[in-house]
């Protein structure tokens, strides 16, 4: 009697294992997209590496060019035959297929944006994907006359030496001050209004 | 006999089967590690960088220095030579390169303040906010435009022109107070301050006026 009861136990516990197995078996999902680098490595990868490519470099029959702007930006102008691919789009299936594609030609994709900061988001993503033949075409596009217009453009490059700048204001403003100072000394007037009796009226008479 | 022997083995099968599970859960550990599967999943980061909340100006930051604000702390992701030449108010700098070192993370991964990342442009700034962002650092902000826009906006604000709206003036006011508390000279600022010191009470010495009286005699 006793013997039976365990063995009910154990078959009930050995029942329930399994379903639970079964269950996480069922219910894991793979995520569709892993990262293949860690933060680490991407961070080495943007610090050494040379990612970026100038608009003269772009006749290279290696590149394919890849517009990250959304679609009606990309339908109003866009490079010579470049592909769309939005940034907010860029781990749809389609997408995913493209950049595989590109990978088995041993191809790099170039991408642009408005400017490079755009582009910053979809090269990291894709960075960290795995991706390794990505670079940036450092352009900055605009539109004159409805005609886009692109033009290289230095990253990162500081336009001005703030501390020269404050430096040199602060010195041109003492200098103007002494200069207007010696001009405007103040005059020691003492000005002493002493008003005026009021004309008594007529007194008297007759 | 033999039924003896297996009597006896029978007698430890419990033991042997919590064994056998015990060995199992150990295999676990020869699972492979993602380990580059770290942080928020892709979709997520994703959907971070396509938003513009992380960005904050530099009129709101100017304001938020000026007013002394505790809870913000700037983070300069420039390199060291540029940090010295000039950076933004109490900044301190973690270059790029630096960014996931230990000593680093204290000041990326922690919830007391706002941190605001800047380079020259925001192109390293938003590199090092998405690095952060995957780790899921929170409370991290990028200044926009980094430290050129703070130039063109804070530093060396632009006249507006006649034409331009009521509020372009009220702007130029703020940022050109803002600039004066940054170290900025404008000529008049000094002329003001020296006009100020010299000039003398003037003595003005009224008389009183005498009551009028009233008229007397007469016929």
């Amino acid at each position: 009697m006793k013997e039976l009861e365990k063995t009910k136990r154990i078959s009930i516990a050995g029942t329930l294992f399994i379903l639970i197995i079964l269950i996480a078996v069922l219910s894991y999902e793979r995520p569709k997209h892993l990262y293949k680098v860690n933060s680490a490595a991407t961070l080495e990868k943007i610090i050494t590496a040379d990612y970026f490519v100038s608009l003269d470099e772009i006749e290279n029959p290696n590149y394919i060019l890849v517009d990250v702007r959304d679609q009606i930006e990309y339908e109003k102008g866009h490079l010579e035959n470049a592909i769309n691919i939005t940034t907010t789009e860029i781990l749809s299936d389609d997408n995913t297929d493209i950049l595989n594609e590109i990978v088995e030609k041993e191809k790099v994709a170039l991408l642009y944006g408005k400017n490079p900061n755009e582009v910053n988001g979809a090269f990291l993503m894709l960075t960290k994907l795995g991706y390794t033949n990505v670079k940036i075409l450092s352009v900055e596009n605009s539109y004159s006359d409805n005609q886009l217009i692109t033009k290289n453009v230095a990253i990162e490059k500081p336009i001005a030496d703030i501390k020269a700048f404050i430096d040199e204001s602060v010195k041109k403003a003492q200098k103007d001050a002494k200069a207007k100072v010696v001009v405007r000394k103040p005059p020691k007037k003492k000005i002493i209004t002493v008003k005026k009796k009021k004309k008594a009226p007529a007194e008297g008479g007759c | 006999m033999v039924k003896k022997k297996v009597a006896k083995v029978l007698a430890f099968r419990y033991m042997i089967l919590a064994g056998i599970l015990v060995i199992l859960a150990g295999g676990l550990v020869l699972l492979p590690k993602y380990e580059k599967h770290e942080g928020i999943k892709t979709e997520q980061l994703l959907s971070n960088i396509i938003s513009p909340e992380r960005y904050i100006s530099t009129d709101n930051l100017a304001d938020k220095l000026i007013n002394q604000d505790p809870s913000y702390l700037l983070i300069d992701v420039r390199d060291e030579k540029s940090f010295n030449k000039y950076t933004l108010p109490n900044a301190i700098n973690i270059p790029l390169a630096k960014l996931l070192d230990e000593d680093s993370e204290m000041y990326l991964n922690q919830g007391q303040y706002d941190v605001v990342l800047f380079s020259n442009d925001n192109f390293y700034a938003d590199q090092a906010w998405i690095l952060c962002n995957r780790l899921n650092y929170k409370n991290l902000h990028v200044l926009k435009g980094g430290v050129n826009e703070w130039y063109n906006t804070i530093i060396n604000p632009l006249k507006p022109a006649e034409t331009m709206p009521a509020e372009a003036f009220e702007l130029y006011t703020f940022r050109k107070a803002a600039s004066m508390y940054f170290g900025v000279a404008y000529p008049e600022q000094f002329k003001t301050v020296i006009k100020k010191a010299p000039p003398k009470p003037k003595k003005v010495i009224t008389v009183k006026k005498k009551k009028k009286a009233p008229a007397e005699g007469g016929c």
